[in-house]
């Protein structure tokens, strides 16, 4: 157990640093100019040459890696273009927001999602199951701006109950902070309930068929106890799997919630870094994310790990 | 009495018929294809012509579902965005199955350090979320939506790569992949004539289903301003622009976001009835007493 | 009665019809004994265990019959009555141990989760009773294991776990589907031991289903034989296989190779199953049966016979001393050629292969606090030396975990080999790169174990056999259709099933395809891998049948490898004995199956069950093999029940001479082996 966690990280050690690669280079190196890229293509030379050599544009490209890299790695983020501050602090900023958005989508739609998805299961084929079928048959078909826009359209425009917009800190009251976070909420979780529900429902299907399930119930255990102890518990590992493939998908609805309900977190700050041509911003965010999301999927990998006694014991006893 | 004389009265299999999802699936696909191909000449209104007078007029009998704020036809618009969605679909899935299928069967076949080796590469690209992966490419150029659709391809062969490659790893060590290795079969041979066949149909199952999801990201990534530009009906574009007047004129984004929906449940209910048709035939008929 | 089924007919909906897999079905199970069921594939004795715990498949009808356990009728219960049954009265063990246990739960908390939920004991009482119960059916470390998870076991531990769990609840009736066919014949012996033991100790009633005779031979009291879902005959099981009353229980008898007497030919059951959708009204063996008449149209009913026998065939009377006619004699052929003299076209020079189950980084651990890498390695084949004559039979004889695959791969260099030297018709092969083994291709070929997965699924049976025709250019494009045509006549398959697709074909008439594209090259040589494993008894004889046609008539040596030593010993001039990825004896057939014998050699040979042999002493091997730490001398020393002393532990035992031609690896002394 001990060298499969030494190897994940390791692992995640060396993607990270092919991710810093992969940023720098689609940044720096892509566009034919980075500085035209910044002032636009109509800009004054002297202002292309003042920017060039401010940013170290003409130096080689492992240079320019290096220096990048190594600030990078001692907190320095550089200073957004556009609004000239260090980027640090505007992302931590921006993550902590849309931390708070992720986990409680993440939260609500992991314990909706696999209900509905046992539930479907275990009422295979009867009438339950079908309407929750074609409700997440409906669910995966909706885009997510699509959402926002029906719920900014019922809850904002017809019942009044949400603010369509906008983000207020906890400073400000719980209630009025409480409500910003709900509409953007709501939004995502519809938009990935359906996934998670369709999966876990058939990895629960195919669980409730297993040998092991028909010899539990050979032994005359209660149904209760056949699912809940035999069924479930091995059904919920490939969920795991699932949920940790949802949060990338998750990470990526909160760019389109966040620009659609106006929530400054970082996939706003991402679009807009994007729009502005912020470049540094734009490294830093992407790097950041790709960081977040290795860290959840090497926990999902690690609580798999864990729960799993074939990985936790590898060896054989008799 | 001969050995052979009876065991050739195999008993025939009834042609099992084409599943209803299938059917409900190709019947919809097919009528948005049509309706979105006949576009230009059946759309009742030029989809381009700005008109000050006609703005934000409700669904009406002239204007089916009425007009957005420069005047022009929603219905218009909507027939000739089709054509863009559809065509962003099956491009971009179109370009990750060019790649990543050559690179999931190699990988699946060899094995060893090319497959180490093209894993990595492919955990670094799905190391950032997709639609983030696509914002990365597209920000560095210019936007135009076929930009988008080879972004967003790109974003998606690491996916197909892993699948493809899933799929040869079932099939590597099968046992009549075995005998053509000891019929000196060249790789190419076995890759090509004995792999492949056998790995299309959950190939394409899985290119079906993708299709909806190149749809999904190429429209959020000019909902986000970074593939089609105005005046283009785009459907993502549409639904950007109609934000502004949501409570004004809902139906200028309700339409292209209700005809989305049902171009992906059509595409989801071929994939799916595709699943249905091509797995079961591998496995055996008759139940086993 | 502990059990009686009366008139039980069970129909499945599936696309395409009903099937009708029991028709009218009685069986009867008299307390304190056992009653086999015994049938092929599709004979629907799976169904009758299925219906009688409840748990068939919701596509199940049952439109007529009762199942009287006890006293009361099964089908009349409430689904909760007859769940509190099942484990408590009436238990069941399943066929595939590997897969029947819940991979996240440990052994002993699935051993007595029963006793918890049907007699109230508390979780630590079933655990402690659970290992009482390990105990009980003969597993030594009971703690360890009872902590264990299944992925932990053996699998002959796991099924052993598995009837302590159908034990705990202490029922009286038990019912095994197949317990024993996913495991090595000397694990099986264990396994029956255990059950004749727990049967007497505790009165059980058992119902045993098996399409294996040799095993219902031993532990069963009585015998019912099922054939396309009806019983066909039944009795006394010593009497019913001494004298079989109905032509298909003849046929099944005479297809089993026999170890104690070498047959000139087995016999065949020709064709196949009827369609279970649309059943014949009369006789269901009729199409296949070498004695019917115009009798034989009508419907059969089940009569008595003599004592409580019962048969369905109305010329049983009269049939009572035919035996099953065996196929028309093939012409007489030249005398067999195999000789010493002709150059080897298989020789082998310590050969060995070892394969490391993970790599770099996957292979880090702590010990204690210092890291380091420990690949696990596994010795599959060390050292092997064997030579095949040209038109010679070598079986190749061993339990999983003998390197037996991995030799006959190994020999194709289908997997390379690490060591040692491979030489084929005089050439080495050991080194060469693939690309240039093609000649070798050409002369050494391989018939596959599973007909399922050895045929292209996409590709019809006229090109699967072409290919090889074409990819060696042995004849002309234009003769390519005439040839398939001449090798599908030599596996006896009708021309007509040029154009048909793998799952069109029985697994039968699979295997013959994979046998006529192994012959296409006219090689001389072929590595039978488990040819006949996968496939019905009635079936095999007609392969085992059709391999010795072969080797006669194209002269083509065979490695033939099994685990099954009857199917060897009738096919195989030599037989090579392998345990461990070591050949431990090596000889004349004659020679190898009667003693003096290494001591592995003769624990096979005595737990094999057979149809004929009375119940003598048998040698029981303790423990089960696994690949643990490399020893210096005797990989058996561990089970070997002849054991001298630390020499086994620590010498490499001499390959002696036990007669010409016959070698022996043991440190024992022939005299002492000698019984």
């Amino acid at each position: 157990m001990a060298g499969y966690v030494l190897r994940r990280l390791f692992l995640i050690l060396l993607v990270l640093f092919a991710v810093s690669l992969l940023v720098f280079t689609i940044t720096s190196i892509l566009p034919a100019s980075v500085a035209h890229l910044i002032l636009g293509p109509f800009a004054p030379p002297e202002q292309v040459k003042a920017l060039e050599l401010k940013l170290g544009l003409n130096d080689p490209i492992l240079v320019q890696y290096w220096r990048w890299a190594t600030r990078f790695m001692m907190g320095d983020f550089g200073e957004s273009m556009l609004m000239n501050r260090p980027v640090a602090p505007l992302l931590a900023e921006a993550v902590q927001r849309s931390a708070t958005l992720g986990i409680c989508a993440f939260v609500l739609i992991a314990l909706i999602g696999v209900s509905l998805g046992v539930i479907a299961a275990l009422r295979h084929n009867r009438p339950l199951d079908h309407a929750i079928s074609i409700a997440t048959y409906l669910g995966i078909a909706v885009p997510e701006f699509f959402w926002s826009i029906v719920v900014i359209l019922v809850f904002a425009a017809y019942l009044g109950w949400l603010p369509a917009s906008g983000y207020e800190p906890l400073s400000a009251g719980f209630s009025v902070w409480l409500k910003h976070l709900v509409a953007p909420t709501i939004t995502l979780v519809f938009a990935h309930l359906a996934h998670v529900s369709r999966l876990t429902r058939s990895s629960m299907i195919e669980v409730l068929a297993s040998p092991y399930v028909t010899a539990a119930r050979a032994k005359g255990l209660p149904e209760r106890i056949v699912v809940i102890r035999h069924a479930l518990r091995n059904a919920l590992l490939p969920t795991i799997t699932v949920l940790a493939l949802d949060i990338g998908r998750l990470m990526g609805g909160i760019v389109v919630i966040e620009t659609v309900f106006a929530y400054p977190g970082l996939g706003r700050l991402l679009v807009f870094s994007i729009q502005q041509r912020d470049l540094p911003t734009l490294q830093a965010a992407i790097l950041v994310v790709a960081a977040i999301f290795a860290c959840a999927n090497l926990c999902a990998d690690l609580l798999y790990a864990w729960l799993n006694p074939k990985i936790r014991y590898g060896r054989t006893v008799a | 009495m001969g050995e052979l004389s009876l065991e050739s009265t195999a008993p025939a299999l009834p042609r099992r018929p084409m599943p209803a999802q299938l059917k409900a699936g190709l019947a919809i696909v097919g009528a948005i294809v049509l309706l979105s191909l006949l576009a230009p000449w059946i759309a009742p209104h030029p989809w381009d012509t700005i008109s000050i007078r006609t703005r934000f007029l409700p669904p009406s009998t002239t204007y089916w579902f009425g007009t957005d704020d420069y005047g022009r036809d929603v219905l218009s618009r909507l027939l000739m965005g089709g054509r863009l969605s559809l065509a962003m679909g099956i491009g971009a899935t179109g370009i990750s199955v060019l790649f990543g299928v050559p690179v999931g069967l190699i990988a699946g076949y060899f094995g060893g350090k090319v497959d180490e080796v093209l894993m990595r590469i492919a955990d670094v690209l799905m190391a950032i979320p997709a639609i983030m992966l696509g914002l990365l490419v597209l920000a560095v150029t210019p936007p135009a939506l076929w930009k988008t659709a080879v972004a967003v391809g790109f974003v998606y062969v690491p996916l197909i790569a892993r699948v493809a490659r899933s799929v040869t790893l079932g099939l590597a060590n099968v046992e009549f992949v075995e005998a053509a290795r000891a019929r000196a079969e060249s790789a190419v041979h076995i890759l090509f004539r004995e792999i492949l066949p056998n790995a299309w149909p959950p190939l394409i199952v899985e290119a079906s289903l993708r299709v909806t999801y190149a749809i999904l990201l190429g429209s959020a990534l000019s909902f986000l301003g970074l593939g089609a530009q105005p005046p283009s009906s785009d459907w993502g574009l549409m639904i950007s622009e109609a934000r502004a007047f949501i409570d004004r004129a809902p139906w200028i984004a309700l339409a292209p976001g209700l005809a989305m929906c049902l171009l992906v449940i059509g595409i989801n209910l071929i994939g799916d009835g595709l699943r249905e048709r091509l797995d079961p035939r591998l496995k055996s008929q008759i139940a086993r007493v | 009665m502990a059990l009686s089924i009366e008139g039980l007919t069970i129909c499945y909906r599936v696309p395409g019809g009903t099937i009708t897999a029991l028709s009218e079905v009685s069986l009867f199970v008299p307390k304190g004994r056992t009653l086999a069921v015994v049938g092929e594939s599709g004979s629907g004795k799976s169904t009758v265990a299925l219906a009688v715990m409840g748990l068939l498949a919701s596509e199940a009808r049952i439109p007529a019959g009762r199942i009287l356990y006890e006293g009361a009728n099964l089908l009349a219960l409430s689904p909760d009555a007859r769940r509190r049954l099942r484990g408590a009265h009436i238990a069941m063990v399943f066929q595939d141990p590997f897969s029947v246990l819940n991979p996240s739960l440990r052994i002993a908390e699935q051993v007595g989760e029963g006793l918890v939920y049907h007699k109230g004991f508390s979780k630590q009482a079933a655990l402690a009773r659970a290992t009482q119960l390990l105990h009980e059916v003969g597993i030594g470390e009971a703690t360890a294991v009872g902590n264990a998870y299944p992925h932990e076991l053996s699998g002959g531990m796991r099924q052993r776990a598995l009837i302590a769990g159908a034990l705990a609840a202490e029922p009286e009736f038990l019912i095994l589907d197949e317990p024993t066919t996913a495991l090595d014949v000397t694990i099986e012996a264990q396994i029956l031991d255990l059950l004749e033991e727990l049967k007497r100790r505790r009165g059980l009633s058992i119902l045993f289903i098996s399409h294996n005779l040799g095993v219902v031979r031993r532990i069963a009291d009585e015998v019912a034989v099922l054939y396309a879902g009806e019983v066909v005959e039944s009795g006394p099981t010593v009497e019913v296989f001494e004298r079989p009353l109905h032509p298909y229980t003849k046929g099944l008898l005479a297809a089993i190779p026999r170890l104690a007497a070498r047959q000139a030919r087995l016999a065949a059951i020709p064709g196949r199953l009827p369609d279970l959708r649309q059943l014949p009204t009369g006789c269901r063996f009729e199409p296949r049966c070498p004695f019917a008449q115009a009798p034989c149209q009508k419907p059969q009913t089940l009569r008595g016979m003599s004592g409580t026998r019962t048969v369905r065939c109305v010329r049983a009377a009269e049939l009572a001393s035919a035996p099953w006619p065996e196929l028309g004699a093939p012409p007489p052929l030249p005398p067999r050629r195999a000789s010493l003299d002709t150059p080897a076209v298989v020789a082998t020079e310590e050969v060995s292969k070892t394969f490391t189950l993970n790599r770099g980084l996957a292979a880090l651990t702590f010990e204690g606090w210092r890291p380091a890498i420990r690949p696990v390695r596994v010795r599959a084949i060390d050292g092997v030396s064997l030579t095949i004559a040209r038109g010679e039979v070598l079986g190749l004889v061993g339990e999983s975990g003998s390197g037996k695959t991995t030799l006959g791969r190994a020999i194709l260099r289908l997997i390379n080999p690490d060591g040692g030297r491979v030489l084929i018709a005089g050439e080495d092969i050991t080194r060469t790169p693939q690309a240039a083994l093609a000649p070798m291709r050409r002369i050494a070929q391989i018939v596959f174990q599973n007909p399922d997965s050895s045929l292209n699924p996409r590709k019809t049976v006229g090109e699967i056999i072409a290919r090889p025709l074409q990819r060696f250019a042995i004849v002309p494009a234009g003769e390519v259709a005439n040839r398939v045509h001449a090798l599908l006549d030599r596996v006896r398959l009708p021309a007509h099933y040029v154009d048909r697709y793998p799952h069109q074909m029985s697994g039968g008439e699979k295997q013959r395809v994979g046998i006529a594209r192994a012959i296409a090259t006219d090689p001389q040589f072929i590595v039978c891998d488990e040819p006949v494993s996968a496939l019905d008894v009635s079936v095999q004889a007609a392969i085992i049948n059709l391999l010795a046609d072969l080797r006669d008539r194209l002269n083509v040596a065979y490695l033939l490898i099994s685990h099954d030593i009857s199917v060897v010993a009738y096919l195989a001039d030599r037989i090579a004995v392998m345990y461990r990825g070591r050949i431990v004896e090596n000889g004349a057939s004659e020679a190898v199956l009667a003693p003096p014998h290494h001591p592995y050699t003769e624990a096979l040979l005595s737990a094999v069950p057979t149809i004929t042999r009375a119940d003598h002493d048998r040698i029981r091997l303790p423990l089960e093999a696994r690949h643990s730490s490399k020893t210096t001398g005797c990989v058996f020393a561990r089970r070997c029940p002849r054991r001298i002393g630390p020499t086994c532990d620590t010498d490499a035992p001499p390959v002696r001479q036990a007669g010409p031609g016959h070698s022996v690896a043991c440190h024992l002394p022939f005299a002492s082996t000698n019984q």
